[in-house]
């Protein structure tokens, strides 16, 4: 590819626009692609197309309790899908996000119920970083055995995940069971520990704000500071980061358990936030919804937020469509699935 | 060949190209990277399609679709990097895929008498039964081209075949080609090297850009006229320092001054245990150019990289302006001591997925102006950035662009820009010109000669041994990880150093 561009190209407002407009136009043909091809099935199941699309992308705009779902869904997906993304930067791939979510909602279930007595003030932040710690744990444990022998953290992140849900079964049962619950769940942890809700009815929890704050945070680090950048050059050729001096091992591992840490925190927004209790199952579908939106985002942590509302929209949309068309809402997933698929096709057609 | 065009996507590789060869010469076909030189001889290879134009062959047109027509019609070729099997015998090498007779027992015995009658013929000694990945550089030429002779080609193309060869290697290619075209048969010698056209070619064609720009004999050649034909307008020959006839005029540094690089017996062990640099000594002094020669893959890389603390030595020590470097972070030797061009610049020193601006502060990402207080300035970075790609001619959007958008002699550039961004007491500069156009060269030489007079210290690591002998005031050269011999500019002789990357042993 001969560019033949005078080096001090113009920068100005207009050609910026320009360029946000062609990296935004893949996606909106991605999505349209996505939706006609979901719109075929669905139709040829039987069940009105028009319907299911209104459903699947308004049912998040057209009332205050659709919105607020909305903003709940959003929670875990940004952290899980930064969970995945940090990692990324440096050229690993952490599949162990709902691993480290659901230890990061042991830690906080634990913390909240053993010390419940406690006041807002001192347990809230007990129960948060208790769940960041846990989850910094099970991202240091592949993180270690990359850096000690090289390991690869593909296998280990995923594998960690079972041992998790081993874990969960354990806590919620053995532990600190509810007596009362028929399905395997831990007593609530104390009030202290419970996150504030911004607007009561319907309750919307202020893990938005600190999920919104996390990000911000993460988009610094990797953007604009140079141990950022290190994470970046690391994974854009580790070879060329150690000839300059970056310790690319040290950043693998770095990078395993912020992504672990990130995760461990969606755990704990969710004890402390949602459910105020532990759950067998909680962690949904949310790790591999994160990598989607990971990678529908390219890694790009300032897009990552808005890819994962947009998720979160259709997934909303998708629980309203099962509950109200009786279409199954796992063609929603396959929805997010094609989205992805064409995006990355996208990147092919360009290179031709 | 006439009006031979072809494209690759949008760009123009080939433009109406037309090349004559004639019976018993040797064809020159010069040109700087990206002129077009290997692209046109891979069409008459059959290695490429061309878009139009015609090849014809005694007066015949001709339709070469690939390699084996082009063998058929008697064109072989001999490619920059040997495509050769290493554990099979010289003489199964040059059998390889042609019809062979009593194939089931493998009797080469009637093949081995014609390699014998070829290598004896043309002056190209190679012993049949040596196992290939014996041999040195010379002789593994010399069954490339014993291949292409054992299957009767009159026509041979040679891609830049004086790479990695000695100075006496180089002489005797040139003799075996001159015996060849004494006997009928044509030789296509493409090369970016004047020196060589002017020695060995009886005529010389100038591709530039795409377009043959002449064709001389070369009698009727000066190496002026050479040099104007490859870079056009773009650069004022009289004053350039590249062809510059008389030696450059070199301050010679003062040795007595403490070196500014100083390594003591240093040893680098691999990683069966062998020593890949062994017991080095080097001392480079303030306003010095050291140049490093040697045959690729005698300890070159090593010793770029144990000056950077990147492979930490088992013996000796390396300091740099009295600071050890085996107690300092390469981090903190590349923020004031050190600037490091790496020789593969794709795998050591790019970051394809990053940006050109991320590109162009590797190395100087946790230094002011570029960083403060841990947070990267992005707006003087860019300014940065934008200056260094107007000054080193960098083709490229800016400083968001993709690094990926980058054609290799940009990337180099890069490289060069990166290095020289910041004041450095030592620059270690691992083939720096590889990949670049004659300007650009220039301008790379020009960034070192003004290092050297501001009283740095440079040592140039190449394979290329014009450049060292233009610009260093010392040279050493490097055999099997070990400095074999260390010449003053006064004491420079080509053939010496020769002998020198040979490990004083004469191949024959």
């Amino acid at each position: 590819m001969a560019l033949e561009l005078t080096p001090d190209a113009p920068s100005g407002a207009a050609t910026r626009f320009k360029q946000i407009a062609d990296q935004l136009l893949p996606y909106l043909i991605a999505v349209v692609v996505a939706f006609i091809v979901i719109g075929l099935v669905i139709g040829l199941m039987g069940f009105d197309v028009l319907t299911a699309y209104r459903t699947i992308l308004f049912t998040s705009f057209k009332s205050k309790n659709g919105f607020v779902q909305t903003l709940l869904k959003f929670v875990p997906l940004l952290l899980q899908a930064l969970a995945f993304t940090v990692p990324l930067a440096a050229g690993k791939f952490n599949i162990g996000g709902e691993g480290q979510m659901l230890m990061g909602a042991i830690g906080a279930a634990i913390v909240g119920i053993i010390f419940a007595d406690l006041p807002l003030l001192i347990l809230l932040p007990l129960v948060l970083l208790a769940s960041v710690l846990f989850g910094a744990l099970w991202g240091a444990i592949p993180a270690w055995l990359l850096y000690q022998f090289n390991m690869n953290e593909i296998l280990t992140t995923v594998l960690l995940n079972f041992i998790s849900f081993s874990l969960v079964d354990y806590v919620a049962v053995e532990l600190f069971r509810d007596p009362a619950a028929g399905h395997p769940t831990t007593v609530p942890i104390g009030a202290g520990g419970e996150l504030p809700l911004l607007i009561s009815s319907p309750p919307l929890h202020s893990g938005l704000i600190l999920a919104i704050l996390v990000a911000a945070a993460v988009y610094i680090y990797t953007n604009k500071t140079s141990a950022g950048y290190e994470l970046v050059v690391t994974g854009a050729n580790p070879r060329a980061a150690g000839v300059f001096g970056i310790p690319v091992r040290r950043l693998f591992f770095a990078s395993l358990v912020i992504g672990g840490m990130l995760a461990g925190l969606s755990g704990g927004i969710e004890v402390a936030g949602s459910h105020h209790r532990l759950i067998e199952g909680m962690q949904s579908n949310y790790l591999l919804l994160g990598i989607i939106i990971g990678l529908i985002a390219k890694g790009n942590n300032l897009a990552v937020p808005f890819v994962a509302f947009f998720i979160a929209i259709l997934e909303v949309g998708a629980s309203a469509m099962q509950r109200t068309l009786l279409i199954p809402g796992e063609m929603v997933f396959i929805v997010e699935a094609l989205i992805l698929l064409f995006v990355l096709l996208s990147d092919v057609f360009k290179k031709r | 060949m006439q009006a031979v065009r072809k494209t690759f996507g949008s760009v123009v590789a080939l433009n109406e190209v037309n090349l004559h060869i004639n019976r018993n010469e040797i064809h020159g076909l010069l040109g700087g990277n990206g002129a077009g030189k290997t692209t046109l001889m891979n069409v008459l290879y059959g290695l490429y399609k061309p878009d139009s134009g015609q090849i014809r062959l005694d007066g015949q047109p001709v339709e070469i679709h690939s390699p084996r027509d082009a063998i058929r019609q008697g064109i072989g070729m001999v490619h920059q990097h040997f495509l050769q099997v290493d554990t099979y015998t010289v003489l199964e090498n040059i059998v390889l895929g042609t019809a062979i007779k009593n194939r089931p027992t493998m009797q080469l015995a009637e093949a081995e008498q014609r390699v014998k009658a070829l290598s004896d013929q043309f002056g190209l000694t190679v012993k049949p039964q040596a196992m290939l990945e014996t041999l040195p550089m010379g002789a593994r030429q010399r069954v490339e081209i014993l291949k292409a002779l054992y299957r009767g080609i009159k026509i041979l193309i040679l891609d830049e075949p004086t790479t990695n060869l000695t100075p006496q290697e180089v002489d005797s290619l040139f003799e075996s080609l001159r015996v060849m075209v004494s006997q009928g048969m044509s030789v296509v010698f493409i090369t970016h090297k004047l020196g060589e056209v002017m020695s060995a070619c009886d005529r010389i064609t100038v591709l530039r850009e795409g377009q043959s720009v002449l064709t001389l004999d070369r009698a009727a050649a000066s190496p002026e006229s050479l040099v104007q034909a490859m870079v056009g307008d773009e650069l004022d020959v009289a004053d350039s320092l590249l062809f510059s006839t008389s030696k450059t005029v070199s301050d010679p540094p003062d040795r007595t001054q403490p070196p500014i690089l100083a390594m003591d017996a240093v040893t680098v062990l691999g990683d069966n245990r062998q020593p890949l640099l062994e017991a080095c000594s080097l001392a480079v002094y303030p306003n010095e150019i050291v140049g490093i020669a040697g045959v690729a893959g005698n300890g070159q890389r090593e010793l770029a990289e144990s000056i950077l603390g990147l492979q930490a030595p088992s013996a000796g020590r390396i300091s740099i302006a009295g600071t050890d470097v085996a107690q300092t972070p390469t981090v903190k030797l590349l923020e004031k001591l050190v600037s490091y061009i790496p020789e593969d610049r794709l795998q050591d020193g790019f970051l394809p997925s990053a940006s050109v601006g991320q590109n162009l502060i590797l190395g100087r990402h946790r230094q002011e102006p570029y960083s403060k207080n841990g947070f990267l300035n992005w707006p003087v970075i860019n300014r940065a950035a934008r200056r260094l790609i107007g000054e080193y001619k960098i083709r490229t959007l800016g400083p968001d662009d993709t690094g990926a958008n980058l054609s290799g002699g940009n990337i180099q550039r890069v490289m060069i820009a990166r290095a020289f961004s910041f004041p450095a007491q030592l620059v270690v500069a691992h083939n720096p010109t590889q990949g670049l156009d004659i300007p650009s060269i220039e301008f790379v030489f020009s960034k070192l000669l003004a290092h050297k007079a501001a009283g740095g210290a440079t040592l140039l690591i190449s394979e290329n041994l014009e450049e060292l002998l233009l610009l260093c005031d010392r040279i050493a050269t490097l055999y099997r990880g070990r400095i074999a011999g260390i010449l003053t500019r006064d004491e420079f002789d080509k053939y010496e150093i020769g002998r020198l990357m040979s490990g004083a042993r004469i191949d024959s």
